[in-house]
């Protein structure tokens, strides 16, 4: 019998304890989350959760969000990207001038910005996995690289400005609704509330078959209460953050873009092969590849998707401020990775995800915003912010050190 | 499987000679397993044992000499190639990926899809939890919980979970590199009980060790290396001491009477 302690086989709480460690990381991050929000809801008397400022929120976060997607995978695999900022600011300027100058409609405008991206992306990936340089260093260069580029674009017209209403939805827009005008539920967005219900509707009925499936392979699950209490818990937040977007304007189509590139994201790392291999190349890249794991080709779809992922970004971007700048994307690289690292992202690698790093964006955007809302100083914002990076860090490090 | 295939080795490695720039590793080694059985192979560091497993497992590409998998010459290309003929590697270092779970590392590189999406496998995640507890079950191992991730592992645990990686598809050879070294005693026994139930479930096995009481415990079969060569082979019959002194003589090559042509 190989075993250093007997456990019993059946349920136990000291069980669920060893096998949750890990998650307590996770729970410690939401309840911070909870905190920060009310702290900003009482001090601004309600202001920071009206309607109103939760959707621009919404709006000015996406672009950080869907880097730090991006970015939480490539720190998974153990490298950096400091490109991303000025490469979402030169595709953005890509596309401004696209549209303006070139007159191209948007969707190719669009496809040929994520095309650009994913083909930079393969660059970085080529210079890191196939010349073995530094992933840091690699993208130092790209950081000076894409900054040059930016102004060179954006040299000759300053900052351009961007007339098309379509593409500047997607930073600004919302989606429509169905019968604005009927008496009922006047002054609320009706296809959100529609989205809302079908999103928690489509949760549980996900939880429920899990469970039933985990049951029917005969492995344990959480006991019925504790199940149910989560289930009510997340319907809860779904349908108060639905209630509350309805009452504005809706939901806008940068969340739109940012639920489905989190959702697909998410599942492509918990649910497919490539997702567990870039976990195994992060935790142990040998053995991964003793194991018939291509290093290599798990890097260049890394750093390819964070291409994709940093188009997107600037377009977003882009989009919402309806114009590229020569200084468009300065600093986004390090919100992007302050926000996986706030999100519990290991430096070291092989440990981070997706929701994680989202729900860290989630922090960060929420402090600047909160804390702009109190008219703090921006001396002060930056210490905070730093406060709480780091505090972050220290809390992850001493709850690993904890669970080993 | 009928009489006349048990009487064919699972193994055959024939006058194996490998080269690294001017030293010459292997000097044409023979190598034989047969069926069911467990090879203890001992040798003084340099012996060249760990570039003939390696040789085996497809890591190395010989010079010379040839391979027989039950009786079929192969040419192993990779190790992956090797592994697909059924040959399993336990490494030393483990090659397991600590931030993952144990079904994880039981399957890894080989998960079980449920269907693809274009260039996404969809893993079947409850099949392979339910395959990689019936595995610990069958060997025996006594771990709570297929989804402990491998960080919270003694290493006797890991140890385990490394080995039931191998058995986990159908290998014909187990190859285990050290796998008592950096043990806790207790941990030792555990691994060599492990050991006996493989080969209890007819598994065939080359175990390498510089504990002679831990091949001695599990062989049926001893193969000294010295300097690129064999220089004995034989079935294990002593008592334990004078297995020791046997065996301690060739290795440091006191004694040197094997019929082997000294190969130019």
């Amino acid at each position: 019998m190989i075993t250093a302690e007997k456990l019993p086989r059946s349920f136990s709480v000291k069980e669920l304890v060893k096998t949750q460690q890990h998650n307590i990381r996770e729970y410690g991050m939401y309840i911070a989350f909870v905190v920060i929000i009310a702290f900003f809801a009482i001090t601004t008397k309600g202001v920071f959760v009206s309607s109103r400022n939760i959707g621009n929120l919404v709006n000015a976060m996406s672009y950080i969000a869907v880097l730090a997607v991006g970015m939480t995978l490539v720190i998974v695999i153990r490298h950096i990207d400091l490109s991303v900022g000025y490469l979402a600011g030169f595709l953005g300027a890509i596309a401004a001038i696209s549209l303006k100058y070139w007159h191209v409609p948007v969707l190719p405008t669009i496809l040929m910005v994520l095309v650009l991206g994913i083909v930079a992306g393969l660059g970085t990936a080529f210079l890191v996995a196939k010349m073995k340089i530094p992933a840091f260093v690699a993208t130092l260069a790209g950081w000076l690289g894409y900054r040059g580029a930016l102004q060179l674009a954006t040299q000759s017209t300053g900052t351009i400005i961007i007339e098309n209403d379509v593409f500047n939805a997607l930073g600004n827009g919302f989606i429509p609704d169905i019968f604005p005008n009927s008496s009922m539920l006047p002054g609320i967005h009706k296809v959100t509330l529609l989205l809302g219900l079908l999103a928690i509707g489509l949760f549980v009925f996900g939880e429920i078959r899990n469970r039933r499936r985990t049951q029917s392979y005969n492995f344990e699950v959480p006991p019925l209460n504790v199940f149910l209490l989560k289930s009510v818990f997340i319907s809860l937040v779904i349908a108060v953050i639905t209630w509350i977007l309805a009452k504005y304007q809706g939901l806008s189509w940068a969340a739109v873009i940012l639920i489905l590139v989190v959702l697909l994201y998410m599942y492509i790392t918990t649910r497919t092969v490539i997702g567990r291999h870039i976990y195994a190349v992060g935790g142990n890249p040998e053995a991964a590849q003793l194991n018939g794991i291509s290093v290599t080709k798990i890097t260049f779809m890394v750093f390819g998707s964070m291409g994709l992922l940093t188009g997107l970004s600037g377009i977003l971007y882009a989009s919402w401020l309806r114009s590229a700048s020569t200084i468009a994307g300065a600093g986004m690289e390090f919100d992007a990775i302050a926000a996986a690292f706030v999100g519990g992202v290991a430096v070291a690698g092989g440990v981070g995800k997706v929701s994680g790093s989202i729900l860290g964006a989630l922090v960060m955007a929420s402090l600047t915003n909160g804390m702009n809302l109190l008219g703090w100083d921006i001396s002060i914002q930056y210490l905070v912010r730093a406060l709480v990076l780091a505090g972050a860090v220290i809390f992850d490090v001493a709850t690993r050190k904890k669970a080993s | 499987m009928d009489a006349e295939s048990k009487t064919i080795p699972v193994v055959e490695m024939r006058n194996i000679k490998k080269n690294f720039a001017a030293v010459q590793a292997l000097k044409g080694v023979d190598l034989r397993l047969n069926h069911n059985e467990v090879l203890g192979l001992v040798g003084d560091n340099a012996a060249g044992k760990s570039t003939l497993m390696k040789v085996l497992s497809g890591a190395y590409i010989p010079e010379e000499g040839e391979i027989l998998i039950e009786g079929e010459k192969v040419h192993f290309t990779d190790p992956l190639h090797a592994r697909r003929l059924g040959i399993e590697m336990v490494y030393q270092d483990l090659a397991l990926a600590n931030n993952l779970d144990i079904t994880a590392n039981v399957f890894l590189g080989r998960e079980t899809v449920a269907r693809q999406i274009g260039p996404f496998g969809v893993m079947n995640s409850h099949m392979m939890e339910q395959d990689a507890q019936r595995l610990l079950e069958r060997l025996k191992i006594d771990i709570p919980s297929v989804r402990l991730l491998v960080e919270r592992l003694s290493g006797g645990q890991r140890q385990a979970v490394a080995i039931a990686r191998a058995m986990a598809f159908n290998s014909k050879v187990i190859i285990m590199d050290e796998p008592t070294a950096a043990l806790s005693v207790a941990a030792i026994s555990k691994v060599l009980e492990l050991v006996r139930e493989l080969k209890a479930q007819g598994a065939s096995i080359i175990i390498i060790s510089h504990r002679l009481e831990d091949i001695y415990s599990v062989s049926d079969r001893l193969m000294v290396m010295r300097n690129g060569r064999k220089v004995r082979d034989c079935p294990i019959t002593e008592s334990i001491d004078e297995f020791r002194e046997h065996v301690v003589a060739y290795m440091i090559g006191a004694r040197d009477d094997f019929a082997v042509e000294e190969v130019r």
